[in-house]
């Protein structure tokens, strides 16, 4: 889901029946109902759904799944950056990986909206470290439990910190 | 990534396949210097769906099977609805019909639009991927952006949203647009009809390596129009059947390599759903536009190319665009927006066209309104046999060629038919073996 704020865009990218990966939606549900401000348009399950729905705002933030070797329910703040890449281990380089499961990842799309010139001016992940991405329903015990403190970051966000 | 040597005898593997929605690979095996075996393998739990869905209300799957896939959630919705209907012999009223239909369209449009522009065409200019094609030709990739947006817009507007829309309902809809909503598409339809246009004018350009395939076609007929959701199915080999009917017509088989189940038919194995076939066998539906468009490109009576299904898919983002603006021309909301559907048992089955190829759907449902048993067809799984055939070709004319070149003609073989992997097996991935 897609909650809206002015200028500001939080995108919930993923799918609820792919376990883990669908934290990214989870949180966004979460924040919608957490305040009014926040407009739920649903799930997003392809990321160049951004296309049309980040365009020129001021601050996407992105939340999805990611894979990583820390511990499950691990929190990631990045900031998007694909002209700031620099080389292995830079999560930039890796941007697939960090878009869980889909086949287009955010920072291709990113890319691909800067080329156009429809990109947002400032683009974060919030990504959450999953431990299951099988079929199924229900996030696993440790990323259901980092849930609300990726909702809280992600308010802290929208309210100008960074 | 690819391993390996120019020899006789090489393995190659590819591990991953860009530009194709999920996960999927590929193996050949190259074996004194002929190719030995090639294999579409297909990872991930198969069926889970299919399985969700047993003890589930008849009035779910729309809203479940919706999730599949992020690119096309409406034919999921509509080939559900189509099949619970069936169960209980209702057929709904021509404004639904319209009102489904243009969803339908703005499905199309919205995916035919990403793959031809942002997936397939970089492979005819040369360009890794959507990114260096817009620094190539920014207009060609904003075009394709525009008329993606125009699609989503028609989604939402009669979905309530354009991914997973939530408007629809078994028996039709929750809320009927209001007369000014849908009128208002109108001219976002002509701009997105001339877009669609100059995107066949643009992909007829591209140079085509001269193939012909000996494809057996299956897709939906109707007589009255360029079939989407209506119509039965036919094939060029002279098949006329239901959903039911070609159900019994296929057998669906689990191969260890793949957690999809591969779809054969009876008499001959393989077939093709999609694009070449719809267009193979509903030419004479298109409406004026979308037919002068395949005229112009050459594209004569049928296309047996494969390479050239983006024009033929460029086609159809025509004839989507055209037939979406028909039906808002002509839009009258229905009352009520939907049928009311018994709680009772039933059997039924449904098929309709994704933008890649048949779907179909089958459930049988108790006394209580459960479904006790799902069956879901995706078009993936169906045209997996003739993607395999594509690539023993692509590998057979290119075994001379360095690994990376071959790697990346077989991505191609298989972009060439937008290939769903998430949908197949409900993720899929590729690999290349030389050995």
């Amino acid at each position: 889901m897609s909650p809206v704020r002015g200028d500001v865009v939080v995108a919930g990218i993923g799918s609820e029946y792919r376990r883990d990966d669908g934290v990214g939606v989870e949180v966004a549900r979460v924040l919608a109902a957490a305040s009014s401000d926040v407009v739920d348009v649903g799930p997003i399950g392809e990321p160049l759904d951004l296309l049309g729905r980040w365009d020129d705002v001021g601050l996407a933030v992105v939340v999805d799944a990611v894979r990583g070797e820390e511990s499950p329910g691990t929190i990631h703040v990045l900031e998007l950056d694909p002209d700031r890449r620099s080389g292995a281990g830079d999560p930039m380089s890796g941007a697939g990986s960090l878009a869980s499961t889909h086949g287009l990842g955010v920072i291709d799309v990113l890319r691909l909206a800067r080329a156009v010139g429809a990109a947002p001016r400032r683009v974060v992940l919030v990504g959450v470290v999953g431990e299951c991405f099988d079929a199924g329903i229900g996030l696993s015990e440790a990323v259901g439990r980092a849930v609300p403190a990726a909702a809280s970051l992600v308010l802290a966000l929208l309210d100008g910190g960074s | 990534m690819s391993h390996g040597t120019r020899r006789a005898d090489r393995t190659f593997a590819v591990d991953g396949l860009a530009r194709v929605e999920g996960e999927g690979s590929f193996r050949a095996v190259v074996r004194d210097g002929a190719v030995a075996d090639v294999e579409l393998t297909i990872f991930e739990p198969p069926r889970f769906f299919e399985a969700l869905l047993r003890g589930r209300d008849r009035l779910e799957p729309p809203d479940i099977t919706a999730r599949i896939c992020g690119i096309c959630p409406v034919a999921y919705q509509m080939s559900a609805c189509r099949a619970i209907e069936d169960a209980y012999g209702l057929r709904v009223g021509a404004e639904i019909a319209a009102l489904r239909r243009l969803l339908y369209c703005g499905e199309w449009i919205q995916s035919h639009a990403l793959h031809v522009a942002l997936l397939h065409a970089p492979d005819f200019l040369g360009c890794a991927d959507a990114v260096e094609l817009a620094q190539l030709d920014r207009p060609a990739v904003e075009r394709a952006l525009r008329l993606k947006r125009i699609g989503n817009t028609v989604m939402e507007t009669v979905g309530g949203r354009s991914v997973h829309p939530v408007n629809v309902r078994v028996g039709g809809f929750y809320k009927a647009p209001a007369l000014e909503q849908i009128a208002a598409l109108a001219e976002l339809l002509r701009e997105a009809r001339d877009l669609a246009l100059a995107t066949v004018e643009w992909t007829a350009g591209f140079d085509f390596p001269d193939v012909e395939a000996d494809y057996l076609f299956v897709a939906l007929h109707d007589p009255e129009r360029y079939a989407i959701d209506s119509g039965r199915i036919c094939s060029t080999a002279g098949l006329d059947t239901d959903a039911a009917g070609f159900l019994a017509a296929i057998v669906e088989e689990h191969v260890e390599r793949s957690t999809a189940l591969q779809s054969r038919l009876f008499g001959r194995d393989d077939y093709l759903t999609g694009p070449l076939a719809r267009y193979a066998l509903n030419r004479e539906q298109l409406g004026a536009p979308a037919r002068g468009a395949a005229d112009a490109a050459g594209l004569g009576a049928s296309c047996r190319n494969p390479f050239r299904s983006i024009v033929v898919r460029s086609v159809e983002l025509v004839e989507a665009c055209d037939q979406a603006l028909r039906i808002v021309e002509a839009y009258d909301a229905p009352h009520p927006p939907a049928v009311e559907i018994p709680v009772a048992a039933g059997t039924g089955a449904g098929a309709t066209e994704a933008p890649r190829g048949l779907l179909l759907h089958r459930y049988e449902i108790g006394v209580d309104g459960l479904i006790t048993s799902a069956q879901i067809v995706p078009p993936t799984a169906q045209n997996q046999l003739s993607i395999e055939a594509d690539l023993r070709r692509v590998v057979e004319l290119g075994l001379d060629l360095p690994d990376d070149e071959l790697t990346w003609r077989c991505e191609q073989a298989v972009r060439n038919h937008d290939p769903c992997i998430s949908c197949a097996a409900h993720f899929l991935d590729v690999e290349v073996v030389r050995g």
